[in-house]
């Protein structure tokens, strides 16, 4: 079948199989390999992507189930070699990655998150944690991605001048 | 979370020691590394393997015929097509133990053939292959190929294989048996024992467990029919170690025609570095087809051939005195080496867990005995802290239970009996000679920070709140930078363990640093420059490291057990010595000025009394480079290679202690407070190697709480993807407070220990007896991991174990 998918602002035409995951459209159709595949269940999170904003598992959801939606992938966060995100510079200053095969999938996680914070009260520990829980890492134990979000948080409501800028905790470190 | 209290202590005053940021970072955070997945070479055909789907059997036919009618169909292949192909060989066999499978050439001895023929040995046992245009097509394909089974009993169990009648898995071995290991002395051991006024035993499962890199193997085989050469893409963390295995004892050809390479590898934790069947297949496949050939694993077929860990039975034995004395400690082990021995599956069964049982305590007398037998399980490797978490879980839950016995605290105990620090270096009775610590000091740190005189206070307020609290205490020693070449071989592992490094000065000034070791995911490109650049007093940031590529890099083994920063990182710093040493006799001579007049520091020479006469690195590059003016004894360019092999190895040490609360309803466990203070000797970035002590120490806490390779009568793997094998994920991570010690090992120039994986070996065993001192005054005196609530909850309510 034919299909159409917005894929990082630009338009993309294919066919597809009716079968076929988003995933595999993205990394073998599009040759967008920044987004991975870490398990056949959906369990890892490594294939995350956003999907019309919000983060979907690319894994779970058929091409087909996505036509004429607007996809954004970690190639669509910054460009080639060029500036990080908010998200991934926090993320680097707290050495966030080890091996890197989660990051992708924790940026596009983590991002939704981010991005809501600027205009309401930054997330506690409990609410990162609790949104990470979709993403498997197992080189980190997640701490250094938690310190990098509320990194990224404080640094989104700094940013924000409408807003009274509240550090948020960050609980470390010597 | 995590508070650090520890100081970062730069050793030299430079770069090393100082958290910079790592700088492979940006790519991984942007998705622009290469993994093999990503690897997408011109004309590449898609493999996939065909595995048992039954644990032992008889193959009594294949049919692959209407596999080679479907569509995108390039090959469908069976053992049958392999017959010139040497079987993959195991390179660690323990010390005194005869390989019971055909010898390879060079002495080595064979393991399992890249296909099985006429015998499947467990579920997952890889008996074809299909390549085809596309995975997808190559996945249906596998759908099309009928095997007939004659299905035979199975055993999963390493002392049930042992007994009487059991199956037997190899005709070569009779019995399962594929090595009885001691070590220690048994007669002085059992005579402590009998003598003791106080002897503790306990019988121990230490479950078998995956390790699950986020990432799943994979390989790109590439044969160019032009040159005869072969290139190998693969998720490794040892590519050297990998071609020399595969390209002179498995595919017998020329070691020059071989060139591996490990592009960026989404964490292993032990299991890469295994030569497994698809590895030959690929590049066997690609000569046969003349194309690129491409195998990407996926989870379940990963937790059905990537190597598992742990995996004993244990009967384990503490003497002592009845003022807390510890005379003697014993284990028997029955250790489960999965169907097929691994590339190095014996030695981490044997050795590496046997020698270290002793911990950080000066014990009289101490033995261990493996039965190292063969079932209808995945082949048995290393996992994160292997061998040394199992040791470490044994001994310290036996102290525990040998503090309950005679009323004394557990703490008390451990501090009763810890090597004093005169006594170093220590030789433990087992076979590892401890090289240096301060083992008061670190317990103490680490007693002190859990607030441990508190918890008795604790224990009554969560009372109030319907929650059970428990306080673990596990200590460890860990034996690290494998290794010294010629003791390995007395281990029996057959090969040199040493690692090598080149330092290339450009005549620009800037620097390229290979190494053989092989990163997955430890900053290596940091951290490595941290050290060339700190040895000669340059800009780290004009100092770029390559590894990972044989066709670039010096021979070295890799990256495992820790070895790396004490391995790899001194072979750098002492060749950095070397150009230092060159700079300042040719420094001589672009001075005008004796040799002896010739100061190197900050990364320029100059006349000692004469600051003015100097010349920069830049220039003694440039200089060096035109060779303009040397004397004969000078050569030209500055390009030095250093290979080292340490003369023992090093012993990182440390003290963990958990707080755990259980629920009085639920039986559920958490984790509400761990305090880990860590030795590593010498640090070279203090930043990357947190993230490591606490990735390693969720993955620890994992074993105690939820992992678990669990089998069923038939030998299916229950746990066979993350539905049914629980990892922890960000919600089970509690606070950790941690902190360091430093103890230079006097063993390489850096005076650095293995740091990466140890904060992974006591864990397990500080969970595990914070869950027995909660529930001690129900009688409990042992639980098996992993501790779920459902087993918690059955003892709550006096039910056995
Ligand atoms: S690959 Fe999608 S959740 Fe694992
Ligand atoms: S950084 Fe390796 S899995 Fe997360």
């Amino acid at each position: 079948m034919d299909l159409s998918l917005n894929v990082n602002g630009r338009p993309e035409q294919f066919a597809a199989q009716p079968n076929e995951l988003l995933v595999e459209r993205l990394r073998d159709g599009l040759g967008l390999t920044g987004t991975k595949v870490g398990c056949d269940t959906g369990q890892c999170g490594t294939c995350v992507v956003r999907l019309d904003g919000r983060s979907v598992k690319s894994c779970l959801i058929l091409t087909a189930a996505a036509a004429g939606s607007a996809v954004t992938t970690i190639e669509g966060v910054t460009t080639p070699g060029g500036e990080l995100s908010g998200l991934q510079e926090a993320l680097r200053q707290e050495h966030g990655t080890q091996c890197g095969f989660c990051t992708p999938g924790m940026v596009m996680a983590l991002g939704e998150l981010v991005d809501g914070t600027a205009d309401r009260e930054a997330p506690t520990e409990p609410e990162i944690r609790e949104w990470l829980t979709g993403n498997l890492c197992r080189c980190t134990g997640y701490h250094s991605v938690v310190r990098g979000v509320q990194r990224a948080c404080s640094a989104a409501r700094a940013d924000a001048p409408a807003q009274p800028a509240t550090a948020a905790a960050s609980g470390q470190e010597g | 979370m995590t508070t650090v209290t520890g100081e970062t202590s730069p050793q030299g005053g430079g770069v090393l020691g100082q958290p910079l940021d790592s700088r492979e970072d940006p790519q991984l955070l942007r998705g622009e590394a290469t993994y093999v997945g990503d690897i997408d070479l011109p004309g590449t055909a898609h493999m996939a393997i065909l595995g048992s789907s039954v644990a032992h059997a008889k193959i009594l036919s294949i049919d692959t015929k209407a596999a080679e009618q479907l569509p995108g169909v390039l090959k469908v292949a069976t053992a049958a097509d392999f017959t010139d192909v040497m079987p993959l060989p195991c390179i660690w066999i323990p010390g005194g133990v005869e390989s019971h499978f055909p010898p390879h050439p060079y002495g080595l001895p064979g393991s399992r053939p890249v296909l099985s023929g006429d015998t499947v040995r467990h579920v997952g046992d890889p008996i074809a292959v299909v390549v085809a245009e596309t995975p997808r097509q190559a996945a249906a394909a596998l759908a099309a190929i009928s095997v007939e089974y004659e299905p035979l009993t199975v055993v999963t169990r390493a002392d049930e294989a042992l007994a009487e009648g059991a199956p037997q898995l190899h005709e070569a071995v009779p019995g399962n048996l594929n090595a009885y290991w001691t070590c220690g002395d048994k007669d002085r051991t059992d005579a402590a024992i009998a003598a003791a006024e106080v002897t503790v035993e306990l019988d121990l499962v230490n479950q078998r467990t995956i390790n699950s890199p986020i990432e799943p193997r994979g390989a790109v085989g590439d044969y160019n029919a032009a040159t005869g050469e072969y290139t190998l893409y693969a998720s490794t963390q040892g590519p050297h170690n990998h071609r020399f295995l595969l390209s002179a004892l498995v595919l017998g050809i020329p070691f020059n025609k071989l060139r591996v390479v490990a592009p960026t590898v989404g964490g292993s934790f032990g299991t890469k570095g295994y030569l497994y069947p698809d590895m030959p297949l690929v590049l066997l496949l690609s000569k046969a087809l003349g194309r690129p050939v491409k195998w990407v694993d996926t989870r379940t077929g990963l937790m059905n051939s990537t190597v598992q860990g742990r995996d004993h039975r244990q009967h384990v034995t503490l003497a002592g005195t009845r003022d807390g004395r510890i005379t003697a400690v014993r284990c028997t082990s029955y250790a489960n080496l999965g169907a097929y021995p691994s590339t190095i599956g014996p030695g981490v069964a044997t050795a590496l867990m046997g020698r270290s049982i002793s911990g950080m305590y000066d014990i009289d007398a101490a033995f261990c005995e493996v039965y190292a037998a063969f079932t209808n399980t995945v082949s048995l490797g290393a996992q994160r802290g292997s061998g040394r978490a199992e040791a470490a879980f044994l001994m310290e839950r036996l102290v525990d239970r040998y503090a309950s016995e005679i009323g004394m605290d557990p703490a008390a105990v451990r501090r009763k009996n810890l090597v004093p620090k005169e006594k170093f270096p220590y030789d433990n009775g087992l076979g590892w000679t401890y090289d240096s610590g301060d083992y008061q000091l670190n317990f103490d740190r680490a007693i002190e920070l859990s607030g441990y005189a508190d918890m008795p206070a604790r224990k009554t307020e969560a009372r109030a709140r319907g929650k059970r609290l428990g306080v673990g205490i596990a200590s460890y020693v860990a034996i690290c930078g494998v290794g010294p070449s010629t003791r390995m071989s007395k281990e029996g592992m057959l090969g040199g363990t040493w690692e090598s490094a080149n330092i290339r000065v450009h005549p620009t000034g800037e620097v390229t640093v290979t190494v053989g070791s092989a990163s997955t995911g430890q900053s290596h490109g940091t951290v490595f420059a941290q050290v060339a650049a700190d040895e000669l007093g340059i800009d780290p940031a004009t100092v770029q490291v390559y590894e990972g590529d044989t066709l670039k890099a010096p021979y070295g083994q890799g990256t495992y057990g820790s070895r790396s920063y004490s391995m790899a990182a001194p072979a750098i710093a002492l060749t950095a010595r070397k150009i230092k040493s060159k700079l300042v006799k040719a420094g001589a001579v672009f001075l005008g000025v004796p040799e002896e007049k010739v100061v190197y520091a900050d990364g320029q020479v100059f006349e000692e009394g004469n600051e003015e006469n100097t010349k920069t690195f830049a220039e003694l590059a440039m200089a060096m480079w035109y060779g303009w003016g040397l004397p004969p004894e000078i050569e030209p360019a500055l390009d030095e290679t250093t290979h080292f092999d340490p003369p023992d190895f090093n012993y990182p040490f440390g003290t963990h202690v958990a707080v755990v609360e259980i629920d009085e309803l639920t039986g559920e466990t958490e984790v509400v407070a761990y305090t880990a203070v860590d030795d590593a000797g010498n640090i070279g970035n203090p930043k990357i190697v947190l993230g490591q002590i606490e990735g390693s120490i969720l993955h620890g806490l994992g074993q105690a709480l939820m992992e678990h390779a669990e089998y069923d009568l038939d030998g299916q793997l229950v746990s066979r993807d993350l539905n049914h094998y629980a990892l922890p994920r960000a919600i089970d991570a509690p606070f950790f407070t941690l902190d360091k010690t430093v103890t230079p090992s006097p063993h390489n120039p850096l005076g650095a220990k293995g740091a990466g994986e140890i904060a992974t070996v006591p864990p397990a065993a500080a969970v595990v007896n914070a869950v027995v001192d909660a529930l001690s005054d129900l009688g409990v005196r042992h639980i098996d991991m992993p501790v779920t609530p459902e087993k918690v909850w059955r003892r709550l309510r006096g039910e056995a174990q």
